[in-house]
């Protein structure tokens, strides 16, 4: 009895499994995932899949969109800037454009474009394409679109030559030309997909998240958010940085403990965000890991203009910034793997030589605040709880709570989501907080416009600080010139009055851990580019 | 009954409209900012930045204006573009919809198998220290933070014993299968392809025992009680008297009539996994609905947010539906008004 | 809905009130005091106390760090430390002075809340009960952790706003219940002469109504406390409830996911919401049995 009642039943549920198969089938959609023949498991030939751990923090594909770290990833290996970046992250040399000038008042260059490149469908980069990429990305006013601010006009006066004229000297142009977002699309094929100059119109964006029209060593191959990011080499590539590996493919991994599993397991090449914690337990001689120093860093502001922050008197801020224990702040974020620093532009960026790293002084913070008269002081700290570069903000802002409580300063930690930060410091604004910042390109100016008391700065804005017309005359002066011993010296002035402004207090400028398989080579961090794709190899 | 049917569903879009309007009201009450997602940090302060966002996502109308221009488009069959991956919400929940099915359906053959046999087991072998072992596994099951079991899991059988693959749905370097279904272990079978299967079965297992062991908890309980009922009916005591074996009284008589409340009951475990989905997705770095509510609710992405919600929502209606039918049709006693 | 059958896979009970439980008569203690129910009694008693005393007792503080950072277990330090080096033993006693008064608070609104909206629903009748009961079906149609991510989300993330969420979550159940227990009562001669001799409404509901609830509240409320326990550690545990530093279970458990190879920054805090839910499964069930609450709503 039992026996055929479980017949029919297993009957029945065959015939729904096959139906809801067929009904599936039918609804599928024709788009296939990649099907391109990868071979399975453990394969690591020289010219199997490259495949990197990453969780990837992509807010668009399209070159007008893109603005994150991964994307200076997809942007540099898929789209060509005029502009390169040497191994030395100071040099630029030449990528599409063969040779630039620029005029003495730093208001007017000229690229050359090198007539062999070309687009991975084969059409020549010409003068149009750079014209239409810069426009699309000024006009659209996507994050990025502040890199090509300070333009004008760009005329194509013929199709290898570009000439763009700027409503201001700027002599940070063209290392904002070798930023990853300033990458050159093929505009034939990106106007047939959607792409105008004008952000009503233009309906290109999810064209882009699963195509690319670029002339890079690598071509988009599929996009799933949330899992994975696959390149596949161009074939059609051009220039001398071609790819060595058929296809890359970057999956989503969040945690650094996974991608540290997984690639001792061999299941990836690549774990491209490998906290100092995570990196001390990394054994195995399969493996390599180098520690190389970023120019990524963490920062605490102060602002005085805002409400509950008017106890922050020019010296109760120079007393936290003496008070702080600089060393030990590098030892409890990043496990020691990292160094202080001294001023709002990181260490190496020109304008930087000599600076003295910043000192713990607990006796001179407490005569600071002795002749100030401030003997107790409570602020509100709210921070956007966040993990970036391996700091843990909240861990951070503790160990500051606990150093600043030594000098009778009192923070109230309010950790929060970013989003509700956000919030709360465009429209009150926070006394003391803490973030982040990572460079989009090579020039010293980008730390100025952000953190310096600029009129409508970033920071100026969000700390309601007076102005400090000092430091726009001087990034002015900086903008006219192309000396670069002049540029040193103006940049030199600009941090230590940034430092004297006693806004901005970088907490840490941690390491990066390149993590990889022993027989990948190319490992190598990039000041515009994050990590280039084209030099990695597999020996 | 077909009346019954036909205002049952007939009221479902009725309570849809109510939950999107529900969360389109909360999510505009907000003192959250979404467009930090949107632009970044870096941008908030820049006019011209802030100022294009907003009229793209159309947040620099009024609410009502917001809330009329989203019912509108929900009418057509779109339920807008995600903050964050700039795609149709249909589209996003589309591709992410089988991984989802897939957990949750092999936890659910997990969680029902387990669980009747553990209940039968239980009950066979009323109040001795099976029964109670049996009963506290159970128990244990329906106690468990599903997050942390699947951090356990992990550590053991990953980390550490290497039985098991690790967090995603296949091995980093196999390409999943073309999508047909979507569900990778079907697709790779109608390809042919047994090693990927094989892979993507190992993917499931410790996601799906984590997210099964819940529904074990509440099978077995239901089980267990129900058999107990049974054997205390007379044609029970009958069959028994008659000298029938034991495992026949059980398989052929008292599991059928105690099966039948478990029907029920499946409905009622859907929404414990699509709470369990959401967590275990999370820790399994799992691409699947849950782990995109996450994502969404985080960064305030909210046209996701509200078309998950209506997904979740629909689901969890017509699971109950189709549990009262079904409880109706096996059970000639129900009627339903 | 005027079925005979409610879906109960509904609202955020996670044990089925449907079945027919067998009733085993036994002499003696009630069953809630007896073999399992009393170790669950037993041990949130314990877990009550130390939230309680906690820090008249405790050597260490659950935000301060104490020693090295990342340091196994061993003595004194019995459950290691964490990545700041605080004592993780006591960052999990400390728990529980987050979660009990918490998912106590949850319920204890709901309660309220629910009586409230159920009461006026059921003596009001009418349209205001057709729009009340109509929000009650919508709020219990969403999958209970969609609606509190929604809420916690939209509010943005903390513990008081992951409070508000799961009240959100949690109150139409008893403004079920609450209802029907009104229509119970209201369908009584006795009630049908106090109200002919002009006994108020309020009155009804004090005397005759709220009296009747008072169990089958008393046992969801148990049953649920478990499960407020558990929606909260998960909130916190995707980032939308408590945050770190709090030394509450679901937030220590995320940390420890970020030290995955230091097992024990986890271990604890799983440990400790599996005890407390377990003891109110254990003490529901009990309860349940005891008083033989039927799915009523």
């Amino acid at each position: 009895m039992f026996a055929s009642h479980r017949h029919r039943l297993s009957r029945s549920a065959i015939a729904v499994g096959a139906a809801l198969a067929l009904l599936l089938a039918a609804c599928s959609s024709s788009k296939s995932s990649s099907t391109a023949s990868t071979p399975g498991t453990g394969a690591t030939g020289k010219q199997a899949a490259l495949i990197i751990a990453r969780g990837m923090d992509i807010n668009s594909l399209d070159p007008s969109r893109s603005y994150c770290d991964t994307c200076q990833i997809f942007m540099t290996a898929v789209y060509e800037t005029l502009i390169g970046l040497d191994k030395d992250n100071k040099t630029l040399v030449p990528r599409l454009a063969a040779s630039w000038s620029g005029n003495s008042a730093q208001t007017e260059f000229t690229f050359k474009l090198d007539p062999k490149a070309k687009f991975a469908d084969g059409s020549p980069v010409t003068s149009t394409d750079v014209k239409f990429s810069w426009e699309r990305l000024k006009a659209l006013k996507g994050a990025s679109s502040y890199l090509v601010g300070s333009i004008d006009t760009i005329d194509a006066t013929d199709p290898t030559t570009v000439k763009v004229t700027l409503s201001a000297a700027n002599s940070a142009f063209l290392a904002q030309v070798n930023a990853s977002y300033l990458g050159i699309m093929n505009s034939k094929v990106a106007q047939a997909n959607g792409a105008t100059l004008d952000p009503a119109t233009d309906k290109a964006e999810t064209w882009f998240l699963s195509n690319s029209a670029g002339s890079g060593p690598f071509t988009l191959e599929a996009y799933t958010a949330g899992s994975e990011l696959r390149f596949k080499r161009n074939d059609n590539y051009w220039g001398p940085n071609p790819a060595k590996f058929p296809e890359v493919i970057m999956k989503e991994t969040q945690q650094a403990v996974t991608q540290r599993q997984q690639l001792e397991q061999g299941a990836v090449d690549i774990s491209m965000q490998i906290s100092a914690d995570v990196a001390k337990g990394m054994s195995g001689k399969d493996i390599t890991v180098t520690k190389v120093p970023s120019f990524n860093f963490v920062y605490l502001a102060l602002s005085p203009g805002v409400k509950g922050g008017e106890g922050l008197t020019p010296p109760v801020r120079e007393a936290i910034r003496k008070a702080l224990d600089y060393k030990r702040l590098v030892d409890v974020t990043v496990s020691g793997d990292g160094r202080p620093q001294a001023s709002p532009i990181p260490n190496g960026f020109v304008g930087t030589e000599g600076l003295a790293p910043p000192q713990q002084d607990i006796a001179g913070a407490k005569n600071l605040l002795a002749d100030a008269g401030v003997t107790s002081l409570s602020l509100d700290a709210t921070f956007p709880s966040l993990n970036v570069y391996g700091v843990d903000f909240s861990t951070a802002m503790q160990e500051v709570q606990t150093e600043l409580k030594a000098v009778g300063i009192t923070l109230q930690l309010n950790p929060i989501e970013i989003s509700v930060w956000a919030d709360k410091i465009t429209k009150d604004g926070i006394p003391v907080t803490m973030l982040y910042f990572a460079p989009d390109h090579t020039d010293s100016s980008q730390y100025v416009q952000y953190f310096g008391l600029l009129p409508d700065s970033q920071w100026q804005t969000w700390t309601k600080a007076a102005a400090v017309p000092a430091e726009t005359d001087l990034l002015n002066q900086a903008f006219a010139t192309q000396d670069a011993a002049k540029r040193a010296d103006l940049y030199k002035q600009l941090a230590n009055a940034m430092i004297n402004d006693q806004i901005i207090i970088p907490i840490v400028n941690p390491d990066l851990f390149l993590a990889s398989r022993s027989n990948i080579n190319g490992m190598r961090y990039s000041a515009c580019c994050n990590l280039d794709l084209s030099q990695l190899s597999r020996s | 009954m077909k009346r019954y049917l036909l205002r049952r569903v007939a009221v479902m879009p009725f309570l849809l409209f109510g939950i999107i309007t529900i969360v389109f009201i909360v999510s505009r009450l907000t003192p959250a900012n979404p467009l930090a997602a949107v632009v970044g940090t870096r941008n908030l302060s820049n006019p011209a930045v802030v100022a294009a966002a907003k009229a793209r996502w159309g947040l620099d109308q009024s609410v009502p204006v917001q809330y009329w221009r989203y019912i509108v488009n929900v009418a057509h069959g779109d339920l807008g573009t995600s903050f964050t991956t700039r795609r149709p919400v249909l589209s996003d929940l589309w591709d992410r919809l089988p991984a989802t099915l897939e957990l949750t359906i092999t936890a659910l053959f997990i969680g029902v198998t387990g669980g009747v046999g553990l209940g039968v087991l239980a009950a066979r072998k009323r109040n001795k220290l099976i029964d109670h072992i049996a009963r506290l596994f159970a128990l244990i099951g329906s106690s468990l933070p599903a997050f942390w079991a699947g951090l356990l899991g992990l550590y053991v059988f990953y980390a550490r014993l290497s039985w098991l693959p690790g967090p995603g749905r296949i091995n980093p370097r196999a390409t999943p299968p073309a999508r047909i279904t979507g569900f990778f272990t079907v697709d790779s079978l109608l390809h042919g392809d047994l090693s990927t299967f094989w892979s993507v079965l190992l993917h499931l297992v410790l996601p799906a025992s984590v997210l099964g062991w819940g529904v074990i908890g509440i099978v077995s309980r239901l089980v267990r009680a129900s058999l107990l009922d049974e054997f205390s009916m007379e044609y029970v005591r009958v069959a028994r008297a008659m000298g029938l074996r034991e495992r026949a009284v059980v398989n052929s008589h008292a599991l059928r009539n105690a099966l039948l409340p478990t029907i029920t009951i499946v409905g009622f475990a859907f929404a414990y996994l699509i709470t369990g989905a959401v967590l275990t997705e999370i820790v399994f770095s799992w691409p699947g609905v849950g782990s995109y509510a996450v994502d969404a609710s985080r960064n305030l992405d909210f046209p996701a947010v509200i078309g998950v919600s209506a997904l979740g929502g629909g689901a969890f209606l017509l699971t109950n539906l189709i549990t009262d039918v079904a409880y109706a049709i096996a059970d000639p006693r129900i009627r339903l008004s | 809905m005027s079925t005979t059958i409610e879906p109960l896979a509904i609202g955020p009970r996670r044990t089925s009130r449907r079945h027919r439980t067998s009733r085993r008569r036994r002499t003696g203690r009630p069953p809630w005091l007896r073999g399992p129910a009393l170790a669950g009694l037993i041990v949130l008693l314990a877990w009550v106390v130390v939230a309680i005393t906690l820090p008249l007792w405790t050597p260490y503080q659950p935000l301060l760090p104490v020693a090295a950072r990342i340091k196994g277990p061993g003595w004194p330090h019995i459950l290691g430390t964490d990545a700041l080096g605080r004592d993780v033993f006591t960052r999990v006693l400390w728990g529980a002075r987050v979660s009990l008064p918490v998912a106590g608070a949850v319920i204890l609104a709901a309660v309220v809340l629910g009586t409230v909206v159920g009461a006026a629903a059921g003596f009001l009748g009418g349209w205001v009960d057709a729009v009340l009961m109509r929000f009650v079906d919508i709020t219990m149609a969403f999958p209970p952790i969609l609606l509190a991510m929604a809420i916690t989300a939209s509010l943005g993330p903390s513990i008081k706003n992951a409070v508000i969420a799961m009240i959100a979550v949690w109150w139409p159940i008893y403004a079920r219940l609450l209802r029907a227990q009104v229509i119970a009562v209201r369908q009584r001669d006795f009630v049908d002469s106090a109200v002919a001799i002009g006994a108020s409404r309020w009155l009804i509901l004090r005397r005759y109504v709220l009296p009747m609830s008072y169990t089958p509240v008393l046992v969801n409320a148990t049953m649920d406390f478990g499960q407020v326990v558990l929606l909260v550690a998960s909130l916190s545990f995707i980032g939308l409830g408590a945050r770190p530093p709090s030394p509450e279970w679901g937030a220590m458990i995320t940390e420890g996911a970020t030290n995955f190879y230091q097992w024990w920054i986890a271990a604890g805090p799983g440990m400790a919401i599996l005890l407390v839910v377990l003891s109110f499964n254990f003490l529901g069930d009990a309860l349940r049995d005891s008083f033989d609450v039927k799915d009523d709503s």
